[in-house]
């Protein structure tokens, strides 16, 4: 197989030592941060960004998908200890899982998401490892009006699976588009939406905007309805392992939720959050124990776990074949990639085989890392939950500060990124998912310029869009995204 | 699964209890799909150009935005409201703390007209010190003090070993 032999030379890139490193950091980093209550992988991404500005493309990347897989990992010990509800890809976890920790099984819970990941997010980068050399060669065929019809479905989708209510979701879409929008247009060169300021030619850059809508935006909510009291963290009782019992009701769920993840976050089908429910929802019809559902099953930890970090390794099938980010994350490294000068789609594998290949390679090192990191450290990771509130969002706020400040010594920038995050603010409380207005707003301009290539090589006529097979399949699906929602209720009611 | 699907929105069953909060954002939606508009009819292109030019897009944003607003402001009208987001650390049983959201306000503003004139390790350690308070931190002497170690190990860690510049300030006679 042609795939192996590249995969080879990948685990070469991926197994020198300076390589190691960076995977050992960033799974590390990515483990911090996926604990830490009010900072994600995405902003994490955002923040390093002016940082690896220098470094090594190869160890950048690595260290940003150690993140990214990293705090898929923390993410499932916060919501399994912490009994809060968190945000929404993460909340099915909670709902056995900080049961199963209340009745004294924490270590049980813990040891099925951990293993379920691992086992999950192997078998999902080996189906990546497998799927991408395939899917280059199908992307390969696309013209501009098929990029074009392809990234309008990653719009709909996006906007109508990232929060439940699609008209929220597509106004943040827009206004995603509306901010890549800022700035010298490429093909003809005027400026757009400028406001007069010089520095605004250049565009609104996506990290303030990443930066801005999750970090400043986070601490501006969270401080107007802050939990007060000591963190309710629930003690751990007993190792982290799993009986005999544990084994024998998880494996399943793992293989299902696996099965079930990476598919459907390959789709450009807005991330992890979908198939994590569905996961939930099949476990719960499945199990032998459904009356325990809600009482904390163990089921319904180790599927919804799977299917989330296989979905995780799902998303970077399109990120890395076709250069389309279906995730907050996803988007982050997309502009990662354009920091560098690169461009992810079906030519980065011929251009940049050693990027590639060592950045996949590395997923397979970095979850068994995240194995270790997480089964007999989980207890290390806990303290973090115990971190002061005031002290973890003043701190988070002068990193921001700082990661924009750096990007060009501008005090402009900083203001463009409190102006944002006051947004940010503004959309946490009247329920306009975030995440829609990063992705429209890397993507924007990418469809922008997908759309007048395709309109300039059929002379202007706009029926290229219908005519051409694959983009007109595309645009049907994007329809059905917006309007099946939108619709359903009408029929629902006769 | 009912318990598991949040809702973003709640509909007030009997008469429209309007919040004046989200009508307020859906006129701010229309505002700035009209500002969008007025911005794409100022976009100049060149006459000669036949093909979809720089106007189309904005445009399409524009109408996008409006549509949006529009629909915001008839879900509004009819009693809509928009459920808060929830969080780890987010409680939505107690009463909006604004006057929290001020204060961060106020350090990020203070941030801004100080960074270049006492320098990076100054007005990072006010920044935290603010928003530490903001988030109900009482103990006066450990908050600058921690704002002050951490703004100076990270102002040290970017100058001298990733050759990052930051405005040194205040602290430039010290030799930082």
């Amino acid at each position: 197989m042609e795939a192996l032999g590249a995969l080879l030379d990948g685990f070469a890139v991926a197994l020198t030592l300076p390589n190691l490193g960076w995977a050992l950091l960033g799974v590390t980093l990515g483990t911090v941060v996926g604990v830490l209550p009010g900072i994600g992988p995405a902003l994490t991404v955002a923040l390093l960004l002016p940082v690896t500005f220098r470094l090594d493309p190869v160890g950048s990347f690595i260290m940003f998908a150690g993140i990214y897989y990293g705090g898929m990992y923390g993410g499932s010990t916060t919501s399994i200890l912490l009994n809060t509800p968190g945000e929404s890809a993460s909340i099915i976890t909670s709902l056995e899982g900080n049961k199963m920790a209340r009745r004294g099984r924490g270590g049980a819970a813990l040891a099925t998401a951990a293993i379920g990941s691992f086992v999950a997010g192997t078998l999902a980068t080996a189906a990546l490892t497998f799927v991408a050399p395939l899917m280059v060669d199908v992307a390969l065929r696309f013209g501009p009006a098929d990029y074009f019809a392809l990234m309008v479905l990653a719009f709909t989708t996006v906007a109508s699976l990232l929060g439940s209510s699609v008209l929220r979701g597509v106004t943040s879409l827009l206004l995603g588009l509306g901010l890549g929008l800022v700035g010298i247009d490429l093909q003809t060169g005027q400026a757009r939406y400028t406001l007069g300021v010089p520095e605004m030619l250049d565009g609104v850059n996506v990290v303030i905007v990443a930066v801005g809508l999750f970090a400043v935006g986070e601490a501006f909510y969270v401080a107007s309805r802050l939990r007060r009291g000591d963190q309710d963290v629930t003690p751990i009782r007993g190792g982290v392992w799993m009986s005999r019992e544990d084994w024998r009701r998880s494996w399943r769920p793992w293989l299902r939720g696996s099965l079930l993840g990476f598919p459907l976050g390959a789709l450009p089908a807005g991330g992890a959050e979908i198939p994590t429910f569905l996961s939930y929802a099949l476990e719960k019809r499945l199990s032998k124990n459904r009356a325990e559902f809600g009482h904390g099953a163990i089921e319904g930890v180790a599927g919804p776990e799977a299917a989330n970090n296989a979905a995780a390794a799902g998303v970077l099938v399109p990120l890395l074949t076709l250069g389309l980010p279906t995730s907050a994350t996803a988007a982050i490294m997309l502009a990662a990639f354009q920091q560098f000068g690169l461009q992810p789609g079906p030519l980065l594998f011929q251009t940049s085989p050693d990027l590639v290949w060592g950045l996949i390679a590395s997923l397979y090192i970095g979850n068994a890392m995240l194995l270790v990191l997480n089964l007999p450290l989980v207890g290390l990771w806990v303290r973090l939950l115990f971190i002061p509130r005031p002290l973890l969002y003043a701190g988070i706020l002068v990193f921001a500060a700082l990661g924009t400040y750096s990007l060009n010594n501008s005090v402009i920038d900083l203001i463009t990124l409190f102006v944002i995050g006051f947004v940010g603010f503004l959309m946490r409380r009247y329920a306009f998912p975030v995440a829609p207005a990063v992705v429209g707003m890397i993507l924007g301009p990418m469809a922008e310029q997908q759309f007048r290539r395709a309109l300039s090589i059929s002379q202007g006529d706009p029926s290229v869009f219908v005519r051409e097979p694959i983009s007109a399949a595309f645009l049907a699906l994007a329809f059905l995204a917006i309007a099946t929602p939108l619709l359903a209720p009408l029929f629902r009611r006769r | 699964m009912s318990q598991s699907v949040p809702t973003d929105t709640q509909q007030s069953v009997d008469a429209p209890t309007r919040s004046v909060g989200d009508l307020l954002v859906s006129l701010g939606v229309l505002a700035l799909g009209g500002y969008f508009a007025y911005g794409a009819f100022n976009i100049s292109v060149a006459q000669s150009y036949s093909r979809v030019g720089p106007r189309f897009f904005p445009f399409l944003v524009a109408a996008g935005l409006l549509l949006c607003g529009a629909l915001l402001l008839v879900q509004a009208l009819r009693g809509t409201t928009a459920l808060p987001e929830e969080g780890e650390d987010v409680d939505l049983d107690v009463p909006p703390d604004y006057r929290a959201v001020a204060v961060i306000g106020a350090s990020l503003v203070t941030y801004v007209l100080l960074l270049e004139p006492l320098g990076f390790v100054l007005a990072s350690a006010l920044l935290f010190w603010g928003v530490a308070a903001a988030f109900g931190s009482r103990v006066w002497f450990r908050d600058p003090l921690v704002g002050l170690v951490l703004a100076l190990i990270v102002y040290l860690a970017f100058t001298r070993l990733l050759g990052l510049r930051l405005p040194a300030g205040m602290l430039a006679p010290l030799g930082l």
